[in-house]
């Protein structure tokens, strides 16, 4: 059973009570944070998603994540979902660039079961053959028994049916030279259908060590029985891998080396473009909120600069939606702005939007004001259930690698000002520092 | 929650303590079918849109710069204006939304009709949403309950600025409650408040005038089919669904038990085994229930490769056939049980959700307590009452939407 090493209380904003960080001697963390809800939400963070893939495992993190539901050698493929759900527990999972997680959120009264099979589930999968289903040829028709590699594929073709996808995946793979964020976090039908259970299992070997768990649980219990608990379930039984991957060389890329624009077609109706830049990793934290800031001001709301200018104010505006957005990552962050527009006017919209990063280098006091109080109340919306709060919590500890910043986040809000904002719009935001990807209907 | 009824307005009030955001939801009752499809959709827009003594430009400023987020959402059978706010905006939050709702001019109302036009242009690019919008427009044919993205397009060009001005009186004369949740130091304050600000808010007994859909008859007894071909669609999207009892209706926590065990309890429902884990036909399957006033509607959705359409198909007809043919097991009943019960707590874990919950029951006319009344309707739910809710339902005709390549619309 592992050994507590450490124990810290950490302020967590818009909580009554400071958080619990707990490290055991394996190096898997632990975090409680109080709340009072008749649900509790059980999750585990692990510190790996395509970040550590390279071109032969590409989508690896998510096929496991899947498979990480087939059963255990306690409880068969179907167990967990069945005995949770029916205790009126809501199951799920997601796997990103930095992170994949599993979650439970249940009512309170079945924390010790849900802890019990979350823990059971984390460190004991079974990836059974015939769940995964058979490897095939994925030029050629699926096999019968295709299973879960036939789902992934289907969700693979899923996304390829989204528009704002189809535009996302491509500007995502312009904006990378070499880094594994370049690629799709969903991998490919290639890799998914050829991909066998012996490299998925060296995958969950290599990566699903205690020191890249954080365990999460938020709600009402006894902080000590808790504890223990968690000791007793994550029994982690020190298998080495008999394979170790190498994942790719993650040189971190904080600007775009050859900023392009790429343009596609479909049989929609509409346009859609996304432009995208990149910047420094989240744990540069005021960098980060700084970028936090000039999404609310750019582009997030009525009252933002591009929706006031292209939606708001013109009589008939040629965009139909216009929104910013800023992603954290371990490596470094991406800023993007996403535009739905009539398709006639494709080449005004993007000298439009060019335009408009020009002017970004005059923000007014009241703009930063109103954009720092909508951060604030993000924080308080993400503090009223539990599974919010385990969301932040686990996006703290994976992405920014310290959940404290969590609370310095606030306190460095204040001290950011219309100057500051300027020299990261200078430093990242730019013109010439972006690529650009459309999508336009078919002729 | 707690009913507070004063000066003809009606108050649901519950105190959440240790809570930073409070929520205030006003609902209206919607008790005439539009006029032209798109006009309730109209009206929900420019209520934001400016007011005598705000711009359009204003109400967006002085909303967001205090991170207040207030919608207006329009359904078929109410109108609900909502607004979520830090503690300490109190009298803004509620300030600016008693302004939109007494002083809205609808000035924008030609701009607003040009962009609601490209906005479902855009949505109606989702395969799904197409799929969807006809599925809808199918079951409901002829019914307001049937006013799609796509009918909605075609009357847009119809409507005029009075018939928008027009919803606003005839929701003011409609039945309203208004349902706050957060934390308040002195109740009696809050309701005095709104007593005094808020006396548009008078109830009234108002009945409804838009006629039950209880039924689906079908193409002539049998099931109606939409096609829609879109040739670079990577899966097929289909729904197929039929009409079941309202939420008034006796049958309905039989049929919402039937539901959850059919293909609305997550990961380990019967479509979700049965065709997704089994037999890897999609990464989305499930059924759903949609409780109307006037009607329920009951669905079966799959996202799946176009050449499976068939397979499908038949894979929902075999789930039905064993919920008619054969009593669920006792496990799956208490099963599902609890996990309706748990996703009631699920759903109301926010003042936004408990706000929410409480201020549709109320106006539904479902009654103050009906959480409880619900749940104790669930647990009294037998084996029988499943298998005779999908013996009466399920093998109804049906309205079937398939969009997919044409090569694969041949059956």
């Amino acid at each position: 059973m592992s050994k507590i090493v450490e124990k810290k209380l950490i302020e967590y904003p818009f909580l009554p009570e400071p958080l619990r960080l707990i490290t055991f001697d394996n190096g898997h963390k632990l975090v409680l944070a109080k709340k009072e809800s008749p649900m509790v939400n059980v999750s585990t963070w692990v510190k790996t998603g395509s970040i550590n893939e390279n071109a032969d495992n590409n989508g690896v993190s998510h096929f496991l994540e899947h498979l990480m539901f087939k059963g255990t050698h306690k409880y068969k493929a179907g167990e967990f979902d069945c005995t949770l759900e029916r205790k009126g527990g809501i199951i799920n999972a997601a796997t990103w660039k930095d992170y994949t997680f599993y979650y439970v959120t249940i009512p309170k009264a079945h924390l010790e079961l849900a802890l019990h099979m979350h823990a059971d589930m984390m460190i004991d999968p079974v990836l059974p053959d015939d769940e995964i289903g058979q490897t095939f040829d994925p030029a050629g028709v699926p096999p019968k028994d295709g299973r879960e590699r036939c789902v992934v594929i289907e969700e693979i073709r899923m996304g390829q049916d989204r528009s704002w996808r189809k535009v996302y995946d491509k500007l995502n793979d312009a904006m990378y030279e070499k880094h594994p964020y370049k690629r799709n976090v969903i991998g490919t039908k290639e890799i998914i259908a050829r991909i066998s259970r012996d490299d998925i299992m060296a995958y969950y070997q290599n990566f699903y060590a205690p020191k890249n768990m954080t365990t999460i649980i938020v709600g009402q219990f006894d902080d000590e029985a808790i504890i223990a608990k968690v000791q007793e379930e994550f029994n982690f039984q020190n298998a080495a891998p008999k394979k170790l991957l190498t994942p790719d060389e993650r040189v971190p890329e904080v600007q775009i080396k050859n900023p392009t624009v790429i343009e596609e077609m479909a049989e929609i109706q509409t346009g859609y473009i996304m432009a995208g830049f990149l910047a420094d990793k989240a744990g540069c934290l005021k960098e980060s909120i700084a970028l936090d800031l000039i999404s609310v001001i750019l582009g997030e709301g009525k009252s933002s600069r591009l929706n006031r200018k292209f939606i708001e104010t013109p009589e008939k505006p040629h965009f139909y939606q216009i929104d910013t957005c800023h992603y954290q990552f371990k490596d470094g962050d991406n800023f993007f702005i996403e535009a739905n527009f009539e398709a006639a006017f494709k080449d005004e919209v993007v000298t439009e939007i060019r335009s408009e990063l020009d002017l970004l280098t005059n923000i007014k006091e009241e703009e930063l004001n109103k954009a720092k109080k909508r951060l604030k109340v993000n924080f308080a919306e993400g503090a009223e259930t539990v599974s919010e709060i385990a969301d932040t919590i686990g996006h703290y500890m994976t992405v920014m690698e310290d959940v404290s910043l969590a609370n310095e986040y606030l306190k460095t809000l204040a001290e950011i000002d219309t100057a500051y904002l300027e020299s990261v719009v200078r430093k990242y935001l730019t013109k010439d520092k972006c690529s650009i990807s459309i999508l336009m209907p078919k002729a | 929650m707690k009913l507070i009824q004063k000066n003809g307005i009606d108050i649901l009030i519950k105190n959440t303590k240790n809570t930073p955001r409070m929520a205030v939801c006003l609902y209206f009752s919607i008790d005439l079918p539009e006029k032209y499809a798109g006009v309730y959709s109209l009206f929900s827009k420019l209520l934001l849109k400016g007011t005598k003594t705000r711009s359009a430009e204003e109400l967006a400023d002085i909303i967001e710069n205090n991170g207040i987020k207030t919608s207006i959402k329009c359904k078929q059978d109410y109108l609900k204006v909502s607004t979520l706010f830090l503690n300490e905006d109190f009298n803004l939050a509620l300030e600016v939304l008693a302004d939109i709702l007494q002083n809205s001019t609808f000035e924008a109302f030609e701009k607003e009709v040009y962009k609601l036009k490209g906005e479902i242009v855009a949505d109606l690019d989702s395969p799904q949403l197409k799929a969807s919008d006809a599925f809808i427009e199918g079951i409901y044919e002829g019914h307001y309950y049937g006013n799609s993205c796509a009918k909605t397009l075609l009357d847009l060009e119809k409507i005029q600025k009075q018939d928008v001005v027009d919803v606003l009186a005839q929701i003011m004369r409609a039945k309203k409650v208004i349902s706050i949740a957060g934390d308040f130091a002195d109740e009696d304050k809050i309701v005095e408040y709104f007593t005094n600000n808020f006396s548009f808010m008078k109830t009234s007994d108002s009945k409804p005038e838009i006629p039950d859909v209880l039924t689906f008859a079908g193409d002539n007894g049998k099931d109606k089919i939409v096609k829609i071909a879109k040739n670079d669609a990577k899966q097929a999207q289909i729904f197929k669904g039929c009409i079941v009892g309202t939420q008034f209706s006796e049958d309905y926590p039989k049929i919402v038990v039937m539901n959850n065990i059919l293909g609305a309890s997550g990961l380990s429902s019967r479509l979700f085994v049965e065709l997704r884990d089994k037999q890897g036909l999609a990464y989305t399957v499930r059924s759903a229930l949609e409780p109307m006033r006037h009607s329920s509607l009951f669905y079966f959705y799959i996202g799946t490769e176009p050449k499976n359409i068939q397979k499908s198909l038949e894979g929902f007809k075999i789930e039905v056939k064993k919920l008619v043919d054969t009593h669920v097991l006792d496990i799956e009943l208490t099963g599902a049980k609890e996990n309706i019960m748990g996703r009631l707590e699920y759903f109301s874990q926010t003042n936004a959700q408990l706000a929410s919950i409480a201020g549709y029951d109320y106006l539904m006319g479902l009654g103050l307590h009906y959480e409880e009344k619900y749940k104790e309707m669930i647990l009294n739910v037998t084996k029988d009452d499943v298998m005779y809710v999908a013996q009466k339902y399920l093998q109804n005709p049906s309205m079937i939407s398939v969009l997919a390549p044409e090569e694969y619309l041949n059956f």
